[in-house]
């Protein structure tokens, strides 16, 4: 297709997005320069030269790197990382049987039931699984009925609770780009690594793995951002005994009623992201890949 | 090398078949757990989901007649319909144009990075952007902002995924086409839409989930009359959920099997006849 | 695509269609039609505030269909009211929300000749601090924030707010998931007023609070009465007309009380959004619920405290006599009403983030 012809196609993408994303976000980056009023809502700038040049502007900004805050970020970045591994390890394997292992008239229906439990409201599937966790919940009545503990296990609350229901929320986003990528390996090239005397590991590592990582990289990103950003199964699963960086922005945003800061911390959060896909993509350049994204 | 009856190939399997199986089996096992305990206790007679205290149809009964928890389905329904045909569309086109265009064509940087800002951007900042740029727009609040708004975040998650189907088809099928005389657009609809298609239907999956279930951004923009599903049951957490969520959410379960299964079959045939 | 896969994907859609149309039948009663301007009224109140027989007979006598959206805090509800585009006609918000609203010019100043009916309401909760001489809002709902505790776990008196800092029932306790609520239990702890703005105060109450965080279970504004209720914790901070509805299905084991220290007061109000459009709808609602008859009837369907007087016989004795639900006037006395501490909400939000991130 032609340049022209792609930037055809792209016009409706461009123009919805452009009012109904940048333009908000163009607005919001403003408010995170100014500051909260009294009574929240913003404060008024009368002057607006001796402001830019009292450095006021930059208020928000220079207080979201105070200790506290950076450790938020960190414990956030590290549960993210962890709920992103986890996400990839478990779900390779299914995407992997779904995809080339399962007979041809099953796969529809597997991947439509990866599907189909988050059909089901996210905050009722939470309240399962506080349900299934508690003190007296399903898990513990099935323990000590059988006999395997005498005291019941106490795991809601705990930041065990919120990697089981951080990692269930998002399977699904692992496994069905895992999935799309899988699907279209091509067969022949692992029967000709196979031929070449490479035993199973070995092609899985130096063929699968290469060819599928569109759909690694897709997952990853899929699964690995909105964990930075979460906040509600924290809260429920965890006892809300957790600021991470999402209560953190919610708060500002909820409670606080402190707008420009919570802005000021919602576009370093971006920003972080944003330099990390960056580098990513120079890394795949560099290694002559496609960058997908 | 061996094959299994039905064409599943054994070699490059990094793992044992009884391995694989067990282990997709927990998963979705562990997928469903929680469904099941939701679908069991709407049948329990008690309204504290802690106690099993008899079989009861009685919460289905009260859902027909709850009217707040009706609409507030109906307006998911709405929304999640909408937000999947027009978020799929754009994002198709989207990826199209990423993936098969010239590299570098002017305006290709830019598009991806457009197009990965929506899933950056946290969901809290994303509300609080919108409501502000409608009060400032004077756009009142109703479903329309809310449907405006989950397209929006929606049209990135369906040009990723269609993206990484588009990046491993085979570009001689449509070089192919193209030698025995197709133009573009029957190159397009009876080539490349075909093998998309897997990929399309992926997304649309995933975008109609991430719609029916989003809380953040729909309670930021949500107007008069507007309450989704999960605003309704939100709401509904204050005086302790009733298992008359249980039972919407049974309900709403069973019928999409239904659909899948249907689709599945229909898909089937299709596949057989030609 | 092939013709059977064009009628699969056709009919999958027919079906989600079918689906909803489904739903709009089930739906039943009333109709589209309804939506004639005039009679109408859009009303955005706390989940649980407003019983749905009053509502179907508010529609009945006047005419009005009512449109009716919840929120579970403040912050939520001025959100939308600040946006300016929220199309409500009624609001709810609480004391010191409505002291915020007010100087931003968000709600309407209500004319007095069309509200008889705030002769009926209890003198002592007009003309507060947060709207002097009721101009823009009537008192609706109030209650106050407490212990609800188990009688049999907890064998000694609990009347200070000091037992939810005990190692000897660690794990074991709840606290609201609410900065001001949290802070206010330390600072009447160390004999201050909720409201203090004293930095070095606030600083010492932080640390009261992290110190307690190890024997929290949870923090949880929404559940608390059914988390006490089902027996995970045995003590929790809680609002008055939620633990009183708990209390009342098991008398014998749970108790609600209002420490020595003393509590929170809060008082929920009906007020009109500037940017109302159903003004007369509005007033007809206002009217309806100020009726003697029609506020004992919400007070006995949500068990939280009303602030209309004349309703005072027709309230449920059992109601009327829980001291949970309306306290003796000791009990108030020791109670204080929540402001908006302006500027001082930056530092105080630090603070709540420090004792939640350790």
């Amino acid at each position: 297709m032609k340049a022209r012809g792609a930037r055809a196609l792209l016009l409706p993408t461009w123009a919805v997005l452009g009012v109904f994303f940048l333009a908000p976000l163009a607005l919001m980056l403003a408010v995170s320069f100014r500051q909260r009023g009294v009574y929240g809502g913003l404060r008024a700038v009368t002057d607006l030269a001796a402001y830019l040049r009292s450095g006021a502007w930059l208020a928000n900004y220079i207080r979201s790197v105070s200790p506290i805050y950076l450790s938020i970020g960190w414990r956030s970045l590290w549960m993210a990382v962890l709920t992103t591994v986890l996400c990839l390890l478990i779900s390779y394997p299914v995407a992997w049987w779904i995809a080339v292992r399962a007979p041809r008239r099953w796969k529809n229906l597997l991947l439509g039931l990866v599907v189909v439990p988050f059909w089901t409201s996210f905050l009722i599937r939470t309240y399962a699984w506080m349900f299934i966790l508690r003190g007296q919940g399903l898990l513990n009545a099935v323990l000590l009925g059988s006999g395997v503990i005498h005291r019941p296990l106490e795991l809601l609350y705990t930041p065990f609770a919120v990697m089981i229901g951080l990692v269930y929320g998002e399977l699904p986003f692992m496994i069905l780009p895992l999935y799309a990528s899988l699907e279209k390996l091509d067969r022949t090239l692992l029967e000709a690594a196979a031929d070449l005397g490479a035993g199973r590991a070995a092609v899985f590592r130096r063929v699968t793995v290469p060819l599928t990582m569109p759909g690694i990289v897709a997952g990853v990103v899929l699964v690995f951002i909105p964990s930075l950003g979460q906040f509600v199964v924290s809260d429920l699963l965890g006892g809300a005994k957790s600021m991470l960086l999402g209560n953190l922005i919610q708060n500002q945003f909820a409670v606080a009623r402190n707008q420009p800061f919570g802005a000021a911390l919602a576009f370093e959060l971006t920003a972080a992201v944003l330099l990390l896909l960056l580098a990513y993509a120079l890394y795949m350049k560099r290694k002559g890949e496609e960058v997908l994204l | 090398m061996t094959r299994d009856p039905d064409g599943g190939l054994r070699i490059g399997s990094p793992w044992p078949r009884r391995l694989l199986v067990s282990h997709g089996v927990l998963v979705y096992l562990f997928l469903y757990l929680p469904v099941a305990v939701l679908v069991v206790f709407s049948f329990n007679a008690a309204r504290q989901t802690a106690v099993w205290s008899g079989f009861t149809l009685d919460w289905y009964r009260r859902l027909l007649r709850d009217d707040g928890l009706l609409d507030a389905v109906r307006n998911s329904l709405e929304v999640a319909a909408v937000t999947t045909g027009v978020a799929t569309v754009l994002g198709t086109l989207a990826a199209l144009a990423l993936g098969r265009s010239p590299a570098g064509f002017r305006g290709q940087r830019a598009t991806q990075a457009l197009l990965m800002l929506p899933v950056v951007i946290p969901e809290i900042v994303l509300g609080a952007a919108l409501v502000t740029f409608f009060g400032v727009s004077r756009l009142r609040l109703s479903l329309a902002t809310v449907i405006i708004a989950h397209v929006v975040f929606s049209i990135s998650y369906v040009a990723i995924v269609v993206r990484a189907r588009l990046a491993g088809l085979d570009p001689a099928l449509e070089e192919a086409a193209r030698d025995l005389g197709a133009g573009p657009f029957d190159t397009f609809r009876r080539v490349t839409l075909p093998l998309l298609l897997p990929g399309v239907v992926a997304s649309a999956l995933l975008v109609f989930t991430l719609s029916i279930d989003d809380y953040v951004i729909t309670s930021f923009v949500a107007g008069v009359g507007a309450t989704t599903l999960p605003l309704h049951i939100y709401s509904m957490l204050k005086v302790g959920v009733t298992p008359e969520v249980n039972a919407v959410s049974t309900l709403l379960l069973a019928v999409t099997i239904v659909l899948i299964v249907v689709a599945q079959r229909l898909l089937q045939e299709d596949r057989r006849t030609t | 695509m092939t013709r059977t896969a064009r009628i699969s994907l056709c009919s999958l859609a027919a079906g989600l269609l079918a689906l909803g149309m489904t739903v709009t039948a089930c739906r039943g009663g009333h109709g589209r039609a309804a939506e004639a301007a005039e009679h109408k009224v859009n009303i955005y109140i706390w989940t649980n505030y407003l019983p749905p027989d009053v509502l179907a007979d508010f529609e009945k006598h006047t005419g009005i269909k009512a449109t009716v959206d919840t929120y579970d805090s403040n912050e939520t509800l001025l959100a939308k009211i600040q946006s300016g585009v929220a199309d409500y006609d009624i609001i709810v918000p609480s004391d010191y929300t409505l002291k915020v609203m007010i100087p931003q010019g968000l709600v309407l100043e209500l004319d007095r000749a069309r509200l008889t009916g705030i002769d009926n309401l209890d003198p002592r909760l007009l003309n507060q601090k947060y709207d002097p001489g009721n101009r823009h809002s009537i008192p609706y709902l109030w209650g106050t924030t407490g212990i609800g505790y188990d009688k049999k776990k907890i064998k000694e008196p609990v009347d200070t707010w000091r037992v939810m800092f005990e190692q000897r029932y660690a794990g074991r306790i709840l606290m609201l998931d609410d900065v001001r609520d949290a802070f206010g239990v330390a600072l009447r702890l160390m004999g201050k007023s909720i409201n203090e703005t004293d930095p070095a105060v606030l600083r010492q109450a932080a640390d009261m609070l992290k110190k307690q965080k190890a024997l929290v279970k949870t923090y949880d504004s929404s559940d608390f009465a059914n988390l006490l209720a089902a027996g995970d914790v045995d003590l929790a901070q809680g609002y008055s007309g939620e633990i009183a509805e708990a209390v009342a299905h098991a008398p014998n084991r749970l108790a609600y009380v209002v420490p020595k220290e003393g509590g929170t007061l809060w008082v929920d109000n009906l007020a009109v959004p500037k940017t109302a459009r159903h003004l007369d709808a509005a007033y007809a609602f206002l009217q309806y619920v100020m009726q003697p008859e029609i506020a004992a009837r919400i007070v006995n369907g949500v068990h939280y405290a009303g602030a209309n007087k004349a309703a005072w016989d027709r309230i449920d004795p059992k109601i009327r006599s829980n001291p949970s639900i309306y306290p003796p006037p000791d009990v108030l006395a020791r109670c204080e009403l929540i402001e908006d501490l302006g500027e001082t909400t930056q530092l105080l939000d630090q603070l709540w983030t420090e004792v939640k991130a350790q």
